[in-house]
């Protein structure tokens, strides 16, 4: 059994508190590790440490910052594997899934390697007579990230190679959940010699966020978890005047049109509910079949959803592994429970599933609720498992009328092969990333990554082009010399 | 059983290419002829890269967002059998050589249909077209002996 350290100042260090939470492999049940649950001093020692190297960090030429995550990109090829399985053993997904998460990872470092054009200001001349003016962006300082279970390699990823390559320093909190996977990708920072102090890592849980957030040198967050946190995060940060990007949770509706290509669709179907265990902030949740199509939709989906291949993950060929622990087993069974209760009918249960020789792994079948009414808990709120409630709605308008009434605005998707239908959709549909005829409508490092309405709070989205502009200050230079 | 994920027809092929090594390892201290020798070398020198290559296009192009099920390949179809390991004589690790380029042929030539991603249904197409060529040449080396 493993217990993590925190790694700070180029050094894997004790954290000083006495408390440590339990990790778990959710496939067979046992435990596999512990984290500490670091307090505010030991934030407080990572975030001296970033502050004590920032200056010569923000001093090095972007290039050269650069040569250091080319670097990094090879160590992450050759321990690619490795980060992998440590990944699906703490976390449950699929080895598949876990693969793709990685890639997402290093597809980050290889984006921000950009920084001397992604970088760059803008200038003037003569915005009067004989004066010029320039925009430079400048790094700002610290920064930190307070990342979530479901992908515990990529989400810090998302924003800490343009921290760092943009010339800040950084702290990495992983969730306490799956703290190994990030233990792992820092055996790969400290072989590849980063300066100290740039980079650090501090595992823990409230203690841990609450002294990130209200901590004076650290100047911004990145947040990605449920919603109720994210808002809170945000306001901690308005509170203290850092930046902040704090993205939330999702109920994500995927519309099927009467002219869509069931056959072709069903596959991005159901990786889209599915995939991940439904723990992913862009997985469907409100299956909505429009007019007609309900019937073969909800017949060829269900066929579909029984022939998925439950198991550990870390055989191939699985296709859905466990939820993330026994507590969130218990929360999505909950759900399940509320829906019976509030009269949608359950077609294909999960609960009850055996998995040969996982006794003990917190296992949950592909469920499917049909005849759901949105205002049925089930078709309101994040369930973050693989459970799927079925709404049948007369047209497109009804359709787009249930995700403007959600809480929430991360993703929503469109299968159809009707070209107007699909511009009415995305121009209209209130959530920020959209799919047409693809059910996980993920951007990929290039693109902002982030939603609306209680999905996302703050301005400036994860990676994408528009993320230096969060790490960095844009300084307007206006100059005489005539 | 099916191969319905990018990871399971991506470990097969790495296991296929794997055990035919194996084979052609062994094959090499059997064999006599020393131009049949040669080209078993060859093959062995083929698995090593066509392993490397499996590792390095499983890693790239596992694209997150489309993991969907993939239909239509069992892997009982491609399955080696090795029996054919035992064989000692030249005339005998000759065709066993020829069964299993055959059959990693097959396997390559019918997973590059199946695998949606283009890049690596280009790879899997490539080792396909390699394989023809050294079954051909193999069963050149079958008429001269």
């Amino acid at each position: 059994m493993k217990r993590v350290k925190n790694y700070i100042n180029g050094e894997w260090v004790d954290s000083e508190t006495k408390e440590y939470g339990e990790v778990w492999c959710p496939a067979t049940g046992e435990k596999i590790g512990e984290a500490p649950f670091s307090t505010a001093n030991d934030v407080d020692r990572a975030a001296r440490a970033a502050k004590e190297a920032y200056w010569e960090w923000r001093c090095t030429p972007p290039l050269t910052r650069a040569r250091y995550f080319f670097k990094l990109k090879n160590l992450f090829e050759e321990s690619f594997e490795d980060i992998a399985r440590i990944l699906v053993t703490e976390e449950g997904k699929t080895l598949d899934e876990s693969r793709g998460e990685v890639r997402r990872m290093i597809e980050n470092v290889e984006h921000a390697t950009g920084v001397t054009t992604l970088m760059t200001g803008y200038n003037l001349e003569d915005i009067a007579h004989g004066i010029d003016c320039t925009a430079e962006p400048q790094p700002i300082g610290v920064f930190g990230v307070i990342a979530p279970f479901n992908f515990p390699a990529m989400v810090p990823w998302w924003f800490l190679p343009y921290a760092v390559v943009s010339g800040n320093t950084y702290i990495v909190k992983p969730s306490e959940q799956v703290p190994m996977t990030q233990t792992r990708i820092f055996e790969a920072i400290d072989a590849c010699g980063f300066p100290e102090g740039v980079i650090n890592m501090v595992h823990g849980a409230r203690d841990a966020v609450n002294g990130m957030l209200y901590h004076p040198d650290i100047k911004g967050i990145s947040f990605v978890g449920q919603s109720s946190t994210a808002r809170y995060v945000y306001k901690a940060c308005g509170e203290t005047g850092k930046r902040v990007q704090s993205l939330g949770g999702a109920k994500n509706f995927v519309l099927v049109m009467p002219d869509a290509e069931l056959d072709k669709s069903m596959p991005s179907l159901i990786t889209s509910f599915y995939g991940c265990a439904g723990e992913r902030c862009l997985s469907g949740s409100v299956l909505v079949a429009v007019g007609d199509v309900y019937k073969e939709l909800k017949e060829k989906f269900v066929a579909a959803a029984k022939s998925l291949k439950v198991g550990n993950g870390l055989q191939e060929g699985i296709q859905m592994g466990p939820v993330v622990s026994k507590k969130h087993k218990e929360k999505v069974l909950g759900y399940i429970e509320k829906g019976i209760q509030e009269g949608a009918k359950l077609i294909l249960d999960g609960r009850n599933i055996k998995i040969e020789g996982y006794p003990n792994g917190f296992f949950i079948g592909p469920t499917i609720f049909d005849e759901v009414h949105p205002e049925m808990t089930i078709a309101r709120e994040e369930i973050f498992g693989p459970v799927v409630s079925l709404i049948h709605v007369k047209n497109l308008d009804e359709g787009l009328k249930l995700i403007e009434n959600s809480e929430y605005g991360n993703a929503a998707c469109l299968y159809t092969t009707s070209g107007k239908t699909a511009r009415e959709f995305k121009y209209r549909a209130v959530a920020s990333m959209m799919g047409i005829n693809l059910g996980v409508a993920a951007p990929m490092s290039f693109f902002p990554f982030g939603g609306a309405k209680g999905s996302f709070f703050g301005d400036i989205k994860g990676h994408g082009r528009e993320v230096f502009q969060f790490f960095t200050d844009t300084k307007v230079v206006i100059q005489r010399w005539t | 059983m099916a191969l319905t994920t990018f990871g399971a027809i991506m470990g097969f092929a790495v296991e296929m290419i794997g055990r035919s090594m194996d084979i052609y390892r062994t094959a090499v201290g059997k064999v006599k002829d020393p131009v049949l020798k040669e080209n078993v070398q060859v093959l062995l020198e083929e698995g090593k890269k066509n392993s490397s290559l499996m590792e390095q296009t499983r890693r790239e192009n596992v694209t997150e967002m489309i993991l969907e099920p993939i239909a239509g390949l069992q892997q009982e179809d491609y399955e080696i059998d090795l029996k054919i390991s035992g064989a000692s004589e030249d005339s005998d690790l000759l065709k066993a050589a020829l069964a299993l380029e055959e059959k990693e042929r097959r396997f390559f030539h019918d997973s590059s249909e199946k695998v949606p991603l283009p890049e690596v249904s280009r790879i899997f197409r490539k080792i396909a077209r390699k394989k023809e060529k050294y079954i051909d040449h193999l069963k050149s080396l079958r008429l001269n002996m």
